[in-house]
């Protein structure tokens, strides 16, 4: 016990000898989680997508497709002139631009002649839904103008107008009507989030804060193999083999110093979760114990067995780096695993960083406890026996 | 005395390749014990089966009543080793590295604390004790590598080459070290191709080249195996053919063999003095200027000489 | 001249040797270009969005018009490829989906949905008709954000389009003189009637147009791995300049700098033939990816002209970076470390991973330090179908950039002592 204390101590050590370590031990894990979260520390912040509009009408009616935009639960408008739209949008620095024309008014509306224009940056998600709330939105206000028009169409048919006068008379209360009939109009859809028991809000930060803490804690912990090569390469292995102590202890003593030290790791980046970006990570402190310790072994199992294979440090810190990125990528730390395609979705789920990954949302995103974590805690604990059974097999001290 | 290594017929093969060909000998309490022999002869090999690294392939080996097949960990109590190339831990500080290596020795506490200042003391780093090794010179990093070896109190010390790339003074120093460590008692099992480390230091010397250990003795034993011959060095020019010369002289009587290392000549002769108008009539009446020349009494190197027919320092 | 070259070729050679260091340049872009191919569906075809087959679970207990309706919604042709239906019998099977996450929402329609919605004759007489509404369950998957969104945005289109309808024939009925002394049995017939008239109208009358236009879309369509790719090399491109920075402080350690600067060759030329090999070093590494960019992923990139100008200017940016980071740097050990923080937080500064729009302006701001935005820039411009003509701003900025740290560096090298003998 003693030895492997001795053990965790010097490798402690080695690894905080320079500043640099702390950059990639908390600070670029939390730089890269607050970009990531959207660069907004807390969820106080606006999570809709902004919407730039240029708002050249200047009329009643553009004014309430405005306000009807703002009332969205997609977008967030943002009325700027239309040069500066089109500024940021040539600089791609805004998604898509919205742009009422002058003109546009009640009567262009009656006519039909009423168009606004849209404008999308290639292949973004965030046009499309921009999209699709604008239509909704133009479609609430046109609809009461268009439902006293069929008013006043069926009136006609059935009972023809004396005049004009009759006609428009019989339009505008037709229009007032519907407006009424459009503002009482009952929610007629409920939305309710799947398993959360004390009613959380869905925050997309969350993903981000889970994700990061997986990328910057497997990267480390897959650089055991780098710690092994280096050990190699010194000749302090070797000679720790002619001390007393078995290969069992040194190993023992490595990846668990490795395993607590990226405990503490995610310890901090939780922390940051839940006091900095106020985010659910604390609700079952003891499934978040058991899926940050199956994540961490199955990491430094993976670690350990590229340990065996690597030869150079260089090499193993290259090979870490890269794995845990690309691991991170295709386990959905980067991007949520909904966007992959579904053949790939059933791909990634050969990774540990998928399962890690899925574990934590379940925690923190769906509200889940123990019980529901246990399948990915179980597939992390097959993952480290694997690895850590060849790991230790193909073990070599020189 | 008695013996606290012995060796038995030790074989360790590398696929068709066999790097120690089962060699025997025992080293007594007390006693600095070297094994002489060029690089590659299979002296790291050995004293890493006997530390208990590598399996032998055949053979055993009992150190202080223990087999290194059978009880390694018994064995590993008893050994300190020393090994050729730093194993240290360059981040960590000298007596940082001396605490860990101190622990796993199974030390620990205030012994191990009052341990460390005395090897401090010993290696003469008490003052820098608190440096990162990684600022060191390459002097002190091989007097806190020899420090790691010392801190449990090992009967027995295997050193491996200790001072290869080193400055004179800190081999000066290690050298000095060897000697005081045997005064105190400690056994020591050092590994060189120098030969006039093994010379100073030695009790006893073992000869080893391609695996094969092909003498033991004393010093006086072994040179007088060579019997009464001098060992005469003809320096020549970098632009001369040493080769050329040295079958030339072949040839001469009273010349026993003759060996090229870089531009120098060895050649053994029972007496240097009769020979020497001789060879240089050789030389000139090739063309070869010779620079300068050394006679030299037996010593370890003619041994080598003598048995195979090479220098040392191939 | 000449020295500066040899010095720049050898510098080129050492890095292409260094397997580690290929790993970074090289192989570690590659992987994620291709991982990014896989996630985002640019291998298996499909939509370029990214989200598709979206499994939704419905349970349809309204079993009328309207249910019925919204069903026939989910199961169209046009939304085929994006959503992936199923029906569940009982809203708790449905529920149970969810929870496990085999479905990203359910949508349940109540028993009485469509009753509640076409018009009646209390609806008319209360006039503005207060009832609890019968409201349709979403149960969505909170993993599944996305994809429960755009679940969402389907069943709210529909609604929005029932619910014109019922405010069509409502203000329709209403207006129709002698209404009130109908039989509530010609009322309803009636409103089922205009009901079914106005849902089935398109708004031609008196909707607004939406006038869409996806900037250069019509030209040629944007692949998502013309900007992955070259963000993916930009990004370890700032790998490869801190690596060949690191190279001059390993080099006088090693002694072969003192060596060079002893020889009858002058520090300029020394510096120049290192920066020259980062240089020849980074190039080598972008045009090598690019080029795998174009025959892996059939990625076309158009003008070879304004590729080959747009990576020299923004391998010239990022050596700017390097050597910034070689003279502030005290030992290798830190510039490496400096220089992988460096790649990571330009990498994600620049765009590689995240888009900035919804970023804070100061993270706009300093977005645009980085030449990965300039160099990204300008690739997604080529892969729009423009040309070197077009590249004039982000070549133009990336060439300030790496002229400025030059001067930057090169002031604070005069200052230290990394070129003294």
């Amino acid at each position: 016990m003693r030895k492997i204390l001795a053990i965790i101590i010097k490798d402690a050590i080695m690894r905080f000898s320079g500043f640099s370590e702390l950059l990639f031990f908390i600070i670029l894990p939390i730089i890269f989680t607050f970009l990531l979260a959207g660069g907004t520390p807390s969820g106080d912040e606006d999570a809709r997508i902004r919407l730039l509009v240029v708002d050249e009408a200047q009329t009643a009616l553009s004014a309430q497709i405005v306000s009807e935009l703002a009332a969205s639960s997609a977008v967030r408008p943002e009325v700027v002139s239309r040069a500066d739209a089109e500024e940021q949008f040539s600089q791609r620095r805004a998604s898509s631009i919205f742009i009422i024309p002058a003109g546009l008014d009640t009567a262009s509306l009656q006519e039909g002649t009423a168009a606004v224009d849209f404008r999308q940056q290639p292949n973004n998600l965030n046009a499309s839904i921009a999209q699709r709330a604008i239509q909704t939105a133009l479609r609430r206000v046109s609809s009461a103008v268009s439902a006293a028009n069929t008013a006043v169409s069926q009136r006609e048919e059935a009972m023809p107008f004396a005049s004009d006068a009759e006609k428009a008379a019989y339009f505008d209360q037709s229009l007032e009507l519907a407006r009424e009939l459009q503002e009482d109009t009952p929610q007629r859809v409920t939305v309710i989030r799947a398993a959360t028991p004390d009613q959380v809000e869905y925050d997309p930060r969350a993903n981000s804060s889970a994700g990061q803490l997986i990328t910057w804690v497997f990267i480390p912990l897959f650089g055991i193999s780098e710690l092994f090569a280096y050990e190699r390469a010194t000749g302090t292995l070797r000679r720790l083999l002619t001390t007393p102590t078995r290969k069992a202890t040194y190993l023992l003593g490595t990846i668990s110093g490795q395993v607590l030290m990226a405990i503490v790791q995610m310890l901090l980046l939780v922390g940051f979760g839940i006091l900095v970006m106020k985010l659910a990570w604390g609700r079952d402190p003891l499934a978040l114990a058991v899926m940050l310790v199956c994540s961490a072994l199955a990491a430094a199992a993976i670690g350990s067995a590229m340990g065996a294979f690597v030869k150079t440090s260089g090499q193993a810190n290259g090979l870490s780096i890269m794995l845990g990125m690309v691991m991170a990528l295709m386990g959905g730390c980067w991007y949520p695993i909904e966007l992959f395609p579904p053949a790939i979705q059933t791909f990634v789920k050969v990774l540990p960083t998928t399962w890690a990954m899925q574990g934590m949302l379940d925690l923190v995103l769906r509200g889940g406890g123990l019980v529901d974590i246990l399948p990915e805690a179980g597939v992390l604990l097959g993952f480290a026996a694997v690895f850590f059974a060849v790991g230790v097999w193909r073990f070599r001290y020189e | 005395m008695p013996s606290i290594l012995e060796v038995n017929n030790l074989v360790k093969k590398y696929g068709d390749f066999t790097a120690v060909k089962g060699i025997s000998f025992d080293i007594r309490e007390g006693e600095i014990f070297s094994l002489l022999g060029p690089n590659g002869a299979g002296k790291t090999t050995t004293i890493s089966m006997l530390s208990t690294l590598y399996d032998p392939t055949d053979g055993d080996a009992v150190i202080a009543g223990h087999s290194i097949k059978k009880y390694p960990m018994a064995v590993r109590q008893v050994i300190g080793v020393v090994p050729q190339d730093l194993a240290l831990y360059e981040e960590l500080t000298a007596r940082e590295n001396l605490e860990f290596w101190g622990q796993m020795y199974g030390l620990g506490g205030k012994p191990l604390a009052s341990r460390i200042d005395e090897v401090l003391e010993q290696i003469g780093l008490t003052d820098k004790a608190k440096n990162r090794v990684k600022t060191y010179s390459g002097g002190m990093k091989r007097r806190v590598n020899i420090g790691v070896g010392l801190l449990h109190k090992p009967r027995l010390l295997f050193m491996d080459e200790p001072t290869v790339g080193i400055d004179p003074q800190s081999r000066r120093a290690i050298l000095d070290t060897v000697k005081a460590l045997n005064a105190q008692g400690m056994t020591v099992l050092y590994t060189t191709h120098y030969m006039e480390e093994a010379a100073e230091l030695s009790n006893r010397v073992g000869i080893i080249d391609h695996g094969e250990l092909i003498a033991l003795g004393t010093q006086d034993e072994l040179t007088r195996q060579v019997g009464q011959t001098d060992t005469l060095l003809l320096h020549i020019g970098e632009e001369e053919d040493p080769e050329a010369l040295s079958t030339a002289l072949r040839g001469l009587p009273g010349v026993q063999n003759a060996d090229v290392s870089d531009h120098t000549v060895s050649i053994i002769t029972p007496s240097a003095e009769d020979i020497l108008a001789a060879v240089v009539a050789k030389a000139n009446e090739r063309g070869i200027k010779i620079r300068s020349l050394d006679i030299r009494e037996p010593n370890l190197e003619a041994v080598f000489l003598h048995l195979t027919g090479r220098a040392l320092r191939d | 001249m000449q020295k500066l070259f040899l010095i720049g070729i050898k510098d080129l050679k050492l890095a292409f040797r260094d397997r580690a260091a290929l790993m970074f340049m090289l192989l570690a872009p590659f992987l994620l270009t291709l991982g990014l191919g896989f996630v985002t569906g640019r291998f298996s075809g499909g939509s370029t969005s990214g989200l598709s087959d979206i499994p939704v679970v419905i349970v349809n207990l309204d079993k009328a018009q309207l249910g019925d309706a919204l069903l026939d919604v989910f199961y169209s042709d046009d939304l085929s490829a994006l959503l992936e239906p199923a029906e569940a019998d009982s809203p708790e099977a449905a529920r149970r989906l969810i929870d496990e996450d085999q479905a990203a929402a359910a949508v349940i329609i109540p028993a009485g949905f469509s009753e509640s919605i076409i018009p009646s004759r209390e609806m008319l007489d209360a006039g503005a008709f207060s009832a609890e509404p019968v409201q349709i369950e979403i149960y969505t998957n909170p993993a599944r954000p996305t994809s429960a969104g755009v679940v969402k945005a389907v069943v709210d289109e529909f609604i929005s389009r029932v619910e014109e309808g019922r405010i069509g024939s409502m203000t329709s009925i209403l207006g129709i003189p002698g209404i009130e002394t109908m039989s509530s049995l010609e009322v309803e017939g009636l409103a089922q009637e205009m009901f079914a008239e106005a849902d089935g109208q398109d708004f031609s009358s008196a909707a607004i147009t939406l006038r869409t236009d996806s900037q250069g879309a019509d030209a040629v369509e944007f692949d998502p791995l013309a900007y992955m790719a070259p963000g993916m090399a930009l990004m370890f491109l700032m790998f490869t300049v801190s690596y060949g920075g690191r190279s001059l402080l390993v080099e006088k350690i090693q002694g072969t700098l003192p060596r060079l600067l002893v020889s009858p060759t002058r520090p300029w030329q020394v510096l120049g033939g290192k920066v020259l090999g980062i240089f020849l070093t980074g190039y080598a590494q972008v045009g090598i990816l690019i080029i795998a960019s174009a025959l892996f992923f059939q990625v076309r990139w158009g003008d070879p002209l304004g590729i080959a100008m747009l990576i020299a200017a923004a391998v010239f940016g990022a050596c700017g970076w390097g050597l910034l980071l070689t003279a502030l740097g005290r030992s290798t050990g830190q510039v490496g470390a400096l220089g992988s923080a460096m790649m990571l937080i330009f990498g994600i500064l620049g765009g590689t991973f995240i888009s900035l729009e919804d970023m804070p302006a100061f993270v706009r701001a300093i977005s645009a330090i980085t030449p990965n935005a300039w160099g990204l820039d300008g690739f997604t411009t080529l892969a729009l179908g423009g040309s070197l003509a077009d590249l004039g701003k982000p070549i133009l900025s990336l060439l300030v950039m790496g002229a400025s740290l030059f001067v930057i560096s090169a002031f604070i090298f005069g200052r230290s002592n990394v070129m003294k003998r």
